[in-house]
């Protein structure tokens, strides 16, 4: 064990190690250009995908204060006029409101509820996953059953029957959105606990007689949170899409404001006269969306310091 | 063949929780299909009337044993708004959805196959990189917009192809093409990982030195073992799909299930509902069974006693 580590920790200055090393420098060599081609790959998602999320988010954020009309300012004179006419730099919509204006505050809306079902519905999967994988017997049964049973239906129909009959109010799309999601993240997070459980730090707070409650809360819980937690950002993303696509079947929230799969859906009926209407909020959705994606995706491709052989060789080096 | 039996009960155990769902949220919810039925204008009299006809009068425990006992005939009671059995109704719609579907899954396979093959060969490359990218668009695109764009373009500006409904066969590409752009990304993207692990495992290293010509290296040995991963997975992928399905069918006004549920929701026909969150269980689940049934026809190792079912 030891052996190998000094030789090979001695890096690329071991220009004296015998040819018969020589493979294994080259194979290292071929290595570290590919982890560094993935770095910069993974960094160059990170940054278009920061901007194009970024695009969307801070006009959303600011929309109170730029200076917008009203977005249920009725202006039946000037009824979908088209972009970068005066005063309205997309246009008007059907009934004359500022569809910036409506696209920024529906925005808003629709990124509460992606933000608050993520969060909900990570609750809830760290919760479930974790019991289930913790537990097992018949605990990991019921849930992992319940789990596969939601992820092999459309779902769809029955979310949208929540919402026809609850009404659709924030709350009720957030939890709806929320009751989609968990499955990803429990499966995740049993997975990741499954392994967790076996090592020995658990069976040592056994042994000293921890509760099997406080090992889980306290120890093995922070242990998968980290990598859990990568999840988030793709389920963001998921959320928002599933939104809009409530929202243009008629069950998105109506109040405050109308969210982009509702606007989309308006538009749909003067997409030979007014273009603007479908398409600037659908480019909303989808820069949020694909800024979001590649965020997460950057994020989980980016290199990490890996266990065994190479954390090993990475402090060889340091030394 | 306990394999095969223990399948079945899951699913039945699925569509089983999803009717009960579905029967609760129901009764649970604010509103009244009475009222719904008879229309604003009804006097009591009158509500009473449609209420004891549809059993809405008895105690919830009672109409969940009568509920269940027309399920196990095959009877989910009549639409309201159809005046016909709620199962005729959507099992005259299912053809289209079906059609639909698999017309869709069918491309989506065929493109994103040998796309994530060509991405497995070029992994972390500048072109993978860019095709992993656009993919990724592909797969935050709305699919209600997509098909509104498409839509626009193919049916309004250059109307070369009918915007809506089912009249010819030519009317099922938009909507086929609509559905398919988010599988092909999901799909590729699952390829060229399945693909780029068999291509960088020892035993191909082997085949190789032995002379093996690469194209039968790629399409042979490393599909040979990623055909499952894949195929699951576009088992899996079904249940999700006939979601997307439901919001194209709306978009090009489809005569399939999926309008038929907005349709129905709207006038809160409930055994409508029913019948059709319990079909399109029933057909999800199936497609599933039989991906799973057909796992030993792709690689012999698998026995179906013998697979773990998690």
């Amino acid at each position: 064990m030891s052996t190998p580590s000094v030789t090979l920790g001695s890096g690329p200055h071991g220009s004296d190690t015998p040819s018969a090393r020589a493979s294994t420098l080259d194979r290292r060599r071929i290595k570290r250009s590919e982890a560094a081609r993935r770095r910069s790959a993974s960094r160059l998602k990170l940054w278009i995908g920061a901007i194009s999320a970024l695009v969307v988010i801070i006009p959303i954020l600011l929309a109170q204060l730029l200076p917008l009309p009203d977005p249920n300012a009725q202006d039946l004179g000037n009824r979908l006029e088209a972009p970068f006419s005066a005063g309205h730099l997309f246009g008007t919509d059907q009934l004359g409101r500022d569809l910036l204006s409506r696209v920024l505050h529906g925005g808003q809306i629709s990124l509460t509820i992606g933000i608050l079902a993520v969060i909900v519905s990570g609750l809830i999967g760290v919760v479930l996953g974790s019991i289930a994988g913790f537990y097992g017997k018949w605990v990991d049964v019921v849930i992992s059953r319940l789990l596969e049973a939601q992820m092999s239906l459309p779902l769809l129909m029955m979310l949208l029957l929540v919402v026809a009959l609850f009404g659709p109010s924030i709350p009720v799309i957030t939890f709806v959105i929320a009751i989609a999601q968990w499955p990803e993240v429990a499966r995740l997070t049993r997975s990741l606990v499954l392994v967790e459980r076996e090592k020995p730090y658990v069976a040592a707070a056994r042994t000293l007689g921890l509760h099997r409650m406080l090992i889980l809360l306290r120890h093995v819980v922070p242990n998968v949170f980290k990598q859990a937690s990568l999840v988030i950002l793709l389920l963001l993303a998921q959320a928002v899409l599933l939104e809009s696509a409530l929202s243009f079947l008629g069950a998105g929230p109506q109040r405050p404001f109308a969210t982009w799969g509702r606007i989309i859906s308006d538009g749909q009926d003067y997409v030979t006269t007014a273009w603007w209407m479908v398409t600037v909020p659908g480019i909303f959705i989808v820069l949020l969306v694909i800024g979001v994606n590649l965020l997460g995706d950057g994020l989980r491709d980016r290199p990490r310091r890996t266990k065994g052989l190479v954390a090993l060789l990475s402090k060889g080096k340091n030394r | 063949m306990t394999y095969i039996v223990k399948r079945l009960g899951q699913g039945v155990l699925t569509v089983f929780l999803t009717v009960s769902t579905v029967f609760i949220l129901i009764r649970l919810a604010p509103g009244n299909p009475a009222v719904a039925y008879a229309g604003p204008l009804a006097t009591s009299a009158q509500l009473a009337q449609v209420r004891k006809q549809f059993g809405l009068d008895q105690p919830l425990i009672v109409q969940y044993g009568t509920f269940i006992r027309q399920l196990l005939s095959g009877n989910l009671g009549t639409s309201y708004s159809f005046q016909a059995p709620a199962i005729q109704v959507v099992l005259e719609r299912l053809p289209f959805t079906l059609t639909l579907a698999f017309a869709s899954i069918l491309l989506a396979a065929i493109v994103s196959i040998p796309l994530g093959v060509w991405m497995a060969r070029r992994t972390d490359t500048k072109k993978e990189l860019g095709v992993n990218v656009v993919s990724i668009a592909g797969q935050s695109m709305p699919d209600f917009w997509t098909g509104i764009l498409l839509l626009s373009v193919f049916a309004v500006v250059f109307p070369i192809l009918p915007a809506s409904g089912f009249a010819t066969w030519a009317g099922l590409v938009l909507p086929t093409v609509t559905v398919a752009i988010l599988q092909v990304a999901l799909i590729s993207r699952l390829v060229r990982r399945e693909m780029a692990a068999n291509l960088a495992a020892p035993y191909l290293t082997i085949a190789r030195s032995r002379g093996v010509s690469e194209r039968a290296l790629t399409w042979k040995y490393a599909m040979g073992n990623s055909a499952i991963p894949v195929f699951t997975a576009l088992g899996t992928r079904f249940a999700a799909m006939l979601n997307g399905v439901v919001v194209v069918e709306v978009v090009f006004g489809w005569p399939g299930v999926g309008s038929l549920i907005v349709r129905a929701l709207a006038t809160r026909d409930y055994p409508l509902i029913q019948a059709t969150v319990l079909i399109t269980a029933l057909l999800a689940v199936a497609v599933q069974l039989v991906v799973d049934l057909a796992y030993p026809l792709l690689d012999p190792r698998v026995r179906l006693g013998k697979a773990s079912a998690s």
